[in-house]
């Protein structure tokens, strides 16, 4: 008998029934998910729609309710885990009175290179030297952290988030602070990143035409996930608007430009 | 040249917390918390005046106490409440103040010990005062040496901070328990109204001529170490409050600091 079984691919991230509550108002209502390891999805919504919580569950800062969250099939986000996945924040909440240089930052990130101190800056370089190539920031190294653009920043911070090989990554709304330009080369990026190292990238993201061109599946959440799939499923104007709660067409980024390096 | 031994005791107090709240005051201006140091200052003056009631002849311990329990009022109410910080605190401040008054006011002949700990009094630093700052310096140096990763990078996104496996809270508090105790140990000093001056100006001035996190800490900590030491030595042939004394020096010093900034930039830029 010639019979291939087809095993789905293990979870990277399995949530079952969860329920947060915030200052009394429901924020997730039994939410339930499966992200396959080794895929770049995307997790969508309008503004209120739990995706800040959500996150925030996968990470271990916000207690449910009720219902479970398990990473890369070992369970709920713990120390021991946590360092196996990479987070990329919006911003900082940098002060510009704070002189930390993205050396010292990245530095700050790796235990190879804890005692950063007492290093001179060119051992620290030669520590730093693979991931600081990868994502072509060799030349900001000596910058403050509190003074980059938004595209910069965003570089330093999936840099150093992929300094101790995470497994899983999370991007929190990466393209916030960046210009339209920067963002189509920053998705690229994260592309690439996905492509070189097989990690599972997880984009919570309102930008849907970007998500439309990247993500390998979509999830759509208004308090639990009312659709799921491949992009050109979910993006039709019915499950946006059970997502989003009004008629929406999709928009379309072409590529018929080229875009410059704005933002780096 | 014979030096007075109050003055030695003086002198080494000052170089002793100087560099130490240059230390600090790097996290706490980046952190925003000036207001925080200032509120723990003056919650030492209830403190203060508690000491006096209960008849101690140094107020020390229950200064430091007094402050520690108001730095832990501040973080409760902070967790537990919806008030906004700046309230939380003016609200301690202004209490903290009003009960060391009524209490000073109801015992007799504290008028002059009140303006040694309004402003600084060289003449007010005993040997115990010196060994405890030398005892506060080692150990608080050496914690927050020891945290120094943690602390910049709570200081960069504390989310970023727990992803990466540090206890956030925890650190929160101890940070907030070393800047207590090294504040409330430099009121003897600077006095409580300067004393938040030694933990914002080295810092503030250091930024403006270091390039990296380094070099601002390096350079707080020596900046530190200038302006309390010189302070406390011009305030003896001034006869003046040391408070004052070691304040102006270092607005000097950023003074000078934000002028070699601005021709650091300008050579810079010109090559």
């Amino acid at each position: 008998m010639d019979i291939a079984f087809r095993s789905p691919k293990p979870a990277a991230v399995e949530v079952r029934d969860l329920h947060v509550r915030l200052g009394g108002n429901p924020v997730l209502r039994g939410v339930n998910l499966r992200i396959e390891a080794g895929r770049m999805v995307a997790l969508i919504g309008p503004n209120g729609s739990g995706k800040t919580t959500l996150l925030r569950c996968l990470l271990g800062l916000q207690k449910p309710d009720s219902g479970s969250v398990r990473l890369l099939q070992e369970g709920p986000p713990d120390p021991a885990l946590l360092r196996r996945m990479g987070y990329v924040p919006q911003r900082l909440q940098l002060d510009p009175s704070f002189m930390l240089t993205v050396r010292e930052f990245l530095a700050i990130r790796r235990p190879l290179t804890a005692g950063w101190f007492w290093r001179p800056s060119r051992q620290i370089d030669a520590l730093l030297h693979e991931a600081v190539g990868e994502m072509d920031v060799t030349r900001l190294l000596d910058r403050p952290v509190a003074g980059l653009s938004g595209g910069q920043l965003q570089r330093v911070l999936i840099c150093s988030s992929l300094l101790n090989e995470p497994e899983l990554l999370l991007l929190d709304e990466p393209t916030a602070g960046v210009d339209t330009p920067g963002e189509a080369d920053f998705y690229e990026l994260i592309a690439e990143v996905h492509r070189r190292r097989g990690l599972t990238v997880v984009l919570v993201s309102h930008d849907l035409s970007m998500v439309y061109r990247h993500a390998s599946r979509v999830y759509a959440l208004n308090g639990v996930i009312c659709c799921e799939g491949a992009p050109e499923e979910v993006m039709n104007a019915e499950s946006l608007r059970q997502a989003y709660g009004i008629h929406f067409t999709p928009y379309q980024h072409h590529h018929s430009h080229s875009h410059g390096s704005h933002g780096h | 040249m014979d030096i007075e031994p109050f003055m030695l005791r003086a002198v080494l107090t000052a170089l002793f917390l100087g560099p130490l709240c240059g230390f600090i005051g790097v996290f706490v201006t980046a952190r925003r918390m000036s207001f925080f140091s200032d509120t723990v200052a003056h919650a030492a003056l209830a403190g203060v005046a508690l000491g006096f009631w209960l008849g101690l002849p140094d107020p020390t311990i229950p200064m430091i106490l007094f402050s520690l329990i108001i730095a832990g009022l501040i973080l409760w109410l902070k967790e537990r409440t919806a008030l906004l910080n700046d309230t939380i605190m003016a609200l301690l401040l202004s209490g903290s103040v009003a009960l060391g008054m009524v209490i000073l006011s109801l015992l007799k002949g504290y008028r002059g010990e009140l303006d040694r700990y309004l402003f600084g009094d060289i003449l007010s630093v005993g040997w115990g005062d010196a060994a405890l700052a030398l005892v506060v310096l080692i150990t608080v140096g050496s914690v927050l040496f020891w945290k120094l990763n943690a602390l910049a990078l709570l200081t960069a996104h504390s989310d970023l901070a727990h992803v990466s496996g540090i206890s956030v809270r925890w650190l929160n508090y101890g940070f907030v328990a070393l800047l207590t105790v090294t504040v409330a140990l430099s009121i003897r000093l600077l006095g409580i109204i300067l004393v938040t001056s030694l933990v914002v100006i080295p810092p503030a001035a250091a930024r403006n001529l270091a390039r990296s996190l380094r070099q601002q800490i390096l350079l707080s900590l020596l900046l530190g170490l200038v302006g309390a030491g010189g302070g406390v030595v011009l305030s003896y042939p001034l006869n003046l409050p040391s408070g004052p004394c070691i304040t102006l020096t270092l607005v000097g010093l950023f003074v000078v600091s934000l002028i070699g900034g601005r021709l650091q930039r300008a050579h810079q830029n010109a090559s």
